[in-house]
């Protein structure tokens, strides 16, 4: 077999894989080639480059079902008007992950297949409660995004198994955000990211909560969806006094390690902080009180939707942000 | 494997390992050394060329993915004939290089930000040149000659 295919179809990268031991799939290659030439990966083996199979690639609607192809590129998530308006906490991830070259690159398969526990593509999947879609030699089958990861960096895949893409459903009255804490402004890992998503019984912010998820990245092995938040929450309207639960439950759920990006006992505060950023935010968009633009970027935030523009340096002015829904600390 | 590139406008035949770099091909097949090795991990931004009209980091694009691309280097910024474009210049009158390292990189994102219409305003080239890294400028005057060019060419 030779060290380098290139297939046009699905069915034709699941026949080279189940021919070709040992071969691994290359998408974007923002890990993988880093991963070869580090010897992270067997630098010999062979790869199935996945880039030209044109049903891999794209964003979809089925009436409220978003599909969204493996292969589809973070800046094309990042951009992709029904994502924003409709699944903002993937845009808002999309927009925060590495830079322009990064994002024009990486894509959302190679994203949770490399099953980093700071990737910031999970937390929205799992709060979203996507589906990941998988075709192996037995053919196609679908789990829930969170049984994916096994632990840093492993996945449940099977040897010679795909991802084809992830389906989420986008019920009316629905709403999703996704912030994150870093050290530098752009280009580092989440220290601590948080997502979450509501389904309102009504509009305006006294409306109860009919379901509702929050789900954290980098403050444990892997990504990790908050247990008993449906319960703090559900026929309620969003009080300051279940927004604090909610903090609590999302610190209590955390089993954080101490390194560059911060303390343990750092990353369980800050994991709070946002988990409760994330729902206020998410709340206000699913009842439709949340003025429109995109979540504040980065911990303590500046004015929202300005974004990144302090990558290289700067002070952060936290005015605006205080006086925003979910600013807690 | 035999791939078929554009790369600054020219059709470039050549024989690569598909698993090699687009920066290792352009450098040492090439010999289109003005995109440079720097970090190999995506990290600083030193290595960007425009891939059909979007910036990547070429020391992490797999060149067998290329066959049939357009590339275009720091070499292939100014039109044929022209020295340097008018980013290039506004660099120069703004003293935006020092070392110069990260000067081809700057300009190739800066450009294809342009290009994209980016707003003119620091704010906005500050998020898009997030990816380049420069430790020696402080990056005011490249943000400068940016947004220079991007006033002079959108005028709004
Ligand atoms: C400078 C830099 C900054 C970064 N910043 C961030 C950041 O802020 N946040 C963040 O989350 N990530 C960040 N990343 C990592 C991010 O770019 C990757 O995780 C990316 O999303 C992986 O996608 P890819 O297409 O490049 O995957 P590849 O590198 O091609 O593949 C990654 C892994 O997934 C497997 N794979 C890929 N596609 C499939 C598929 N369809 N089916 C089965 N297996 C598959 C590959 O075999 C490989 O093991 C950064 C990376 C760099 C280099
Ligand atoms: S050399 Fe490619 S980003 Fe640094
Ligand atoms: S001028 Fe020296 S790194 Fe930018």
């Amino acid at each position: 077999m030779s060290a380098y295919q290139r297939p046009a179809s699905v069915a034709e990268a699941v026949a080279i894989l189940r021919d070709t031991p040992g071969a691994i799939v290359l998408a974007g290659g923002t890990d993988l080639v880093i991963d070869r030439r580090l010897g992270r990966v067997d630098p010999d083996a062979p790869l199935v480059d996945v880039s030209a199979i044109d049903e891999l690639a794209g964003v979809r609607w089925d009436g409220d079902v978003l599909h969204v192809g493996a292969a589809t590129a973070i800046s094309d998530i990042e951009r992709d008007p029904g994502i924003i308006s409709r699944a903002p906490a993937l845009s808002e991830a999309a927009r925060v992950l590495g830079s322009v070259q990064i994002r024009n690159m990486a894509t959302l398969g190679g994203n949770l297949c490399n099953a980093s526990p700071a990737a910031d593509m999970t937390p929205p999947l799992l709060a979203h409660d996507a589906v990941v879609v998988v075709y192996g030699p037995d053919g196609v089958r679908e789990q829930a995004v969170i049984s994916l990861f096994t632990g840093p960096r492993g996945t449940s895949l099977a040897a010679g198994e795909l991802v084809v893409g992830t389906r989420l459903r986008i019920p009316a009255r629905s709403g999703s955000c996704y912030v994150r804490q870093t050290v530098r402004w752009a280009m580092d890992l989440a220290g601590v990211g948080a997502a979450a998503w509501v389904l309102a019984g009504g509009a305006g912010s006294d409306a109860p909560i009919e379901a509702a998820r929050v789900a954290l990245g980098a403050v444990a092995p892997t990504a990790v969806l908050v247990p008993g938040v449906d319960h703090l929450l559900v026929g309620h309207p969003l009080s300051a006094e279940r927004l604090a639960a909610v903090r609590e439950a999302a610190s209590a759920a955390c089993a954080p390690i101490s390194d560059v990006r911060g303390t343990a006992e750092y990353r369980r505060h800050v994991a709070g902080v946002l988990a409760a950023r994330a729902l206020s935010i998410a709340h206000a968009r699913a009842t439709g009180v949340w003025p429109g633009g995109p979540a504040p970027v980065n911990g303590r935030i500046s004015s929202a939707g300005v974004g990144q523009h302090r990558a290289h340096r700067g002070q952060r002015d936290t005015t605006d942000a205080s006086a925003r829904p979910g600013t807690l600390a | 494997m035999r791939v078929s590139l554009n790369v600054n406008g020219d059709t470039v035949q050549t024989y690569v390992e598909p698993r090699d770099t687009l920066l290792s091909v352009l450098r040492e097949q090439l010999h289109l050394t003005g995109t440079k090795w720097g970090c190999l991990t995506g990290d600083c931004g030193a290595c960007t060329v425009i891939l059909d009209g979007r910036s990547v980091v070429s020391c992490l694009q797999t060149v067998g993915q290329l066959d049939g691309a357009s590339v275009t280097t720091v070499e292939g910024i100014a039109g044929r004939g022209q020295v340097m474009n008018d980013l290039q210049e506004a660099f120069v009158a703004h003293g935006a290089a020092q070392c110069g390292f990260c000067t081809p990189g700057m300009v190739v994102a800066a450009e294809q930000l342009l290009r994209d219409g980016v707003e003119p305003s620091e704010a906005a080239i500050r998020e898009g040149l997030a990816g380049n890294l420069c430790r020696c400028t402080g990056y005011s005057k490249i943000i400068d000659a940016v947004l220079s060019v991007a006033r002079s060419r959108d005028p709004r």
